[in-house]
């Protein structure tokens, strides 16, 4: 870096509005990672709707007004669904948006991206708890609007570390666990909307914003 | 007309050092190497500049140990903020006379 000898004020400002968004934001975020997650998030929804449908008579809506022992007895397949969808979802979203930061010369862990970590941990892990408790205590048909409703803050908590889209796609979350509360039986339906469409289609507007490749050149 | 240049505070005037107050502006508080990470310096660099903000007392230098390690976090003061938004804003009438 070389000293400012006669200070070009457009320059200046300019630099100094990159630095501090850059500072502050982790936009390394990929839209493809969101693709990913939604991709994830289909396959997820249809292994449970099909798990269901052979277990139970009428599948998702007996198992949520069914007895403790039929939701204890379907608990395990559906603990390690939720974690397989979950792990594999952060993967596949790693790995697209590590594969961005490569190319953009970004560092992956930088200070706004622990910022933006911790900001959805913290709600997240929160609201697995108590969607857990609302299974074991009887309320199955509130787990999927829950889970919604805890992501949809929890991305709106974390939107102020990254671009602007994660906070629409956040308010989108938010509005679809409000709207499931009132169809109880449509969980596994909302379930695929909001992870599964809505990652995708957010991830696209993404993708399409800041890097479809032949912009690639300008960034 | 007078020069609006004189507007520009002398201390700002160096890329380095906007570059931290800029950092410090949009971030509470931010390590050394975070902040050497984000602006792309060396150690040295980032030092002398950041100890000309320190002795113009617009940034506050706390060192605390993390173990072993020596852990350096910086902070602009309520001045140094003040003073940096009166540059920006002069930059800006620079723009537009």
């Amino acid at each position: 870096m070389k000293p400012a000898a006669s200070p070009d004020p457009l320059a200046q400002l300019t630099e100094i509005r990159a630095i501090m968004e850059r500072s502050s934001r982790f936009l390394s975020l990929s839209g493809l990672s969101g693709v990913g997650a939604g991709v994830v998030g289909l396959l997820g929804s249809a292994a449970g709707h099909f798990y269901l449908q052979d277990h139970y008579p009428a599948g998702y809506i007996h198992l949520i007004n069914g007895s403790e022992a039929e939701r204890q007895a379907a608990l395990p397949f559906l603990l390690l669904l939720a974690l397989v969808v979950v792990g594999s979802a952060l993967l596949v979203a790693f790995y697209f948006t590590w594969r961005r930061t490569q190319r953009s010369g970004q560092s992956l862990w930088s200070a706004p991206a622990r910022r933006l970590s911790l900001a959805l941990a913290l709600p997240l892990v929160a609201g697995g708890l108590f969607c857990l408790r609302l299974y074991l205590g009887g309320d199955a048909g509130m787990v999927v609007p829950g889970m919604l409703v805890f992501y949809g803050l929890a991305l709106l908590n974390a939107s102020k570390y990254t671009l602007d889209e994660i906070r629409w796609l956040g308010l989108t979350q938010l509005g679809l666990g409000l709207v499931a509360m009132l169809l109880p039986g449509w969980g596994l339906i909302f379930f695929a909307l909001g992870f599964g469409l809505g990652h995708i289609a957010y991830g696209l507007v993404m993708y399409n914003r800041y890097e479809r490749p032949t912009g690639a050149e300008n960034q | 007309m007078k020069h609006l240049i004189h507007t520009l505070n002398k201390a700002f005037d160096h890329r380095v050092r906007l570059g931290v107050m800029a950092v410090l502006l949009a971030n509470e508080s931010v390590s050394f190497n975070d902040l050497k990470e984000v602006l792309d310096l060396t150690d040295g660099n980032l030092a002398s500049h950041v100890a000309a903000l320190e002795k113009a007392g617009y940034v506050l230098v706390s060192k605390q140990f993390v173990g072993k390690k020596p852990n350096t976090t910086y902070t602009a003061t309520a001045e140094g903020k003040a003073a940096f938004q009166q540059h920006l804003a002069a930059l800006e009438k620079l723009l537009k006379p």
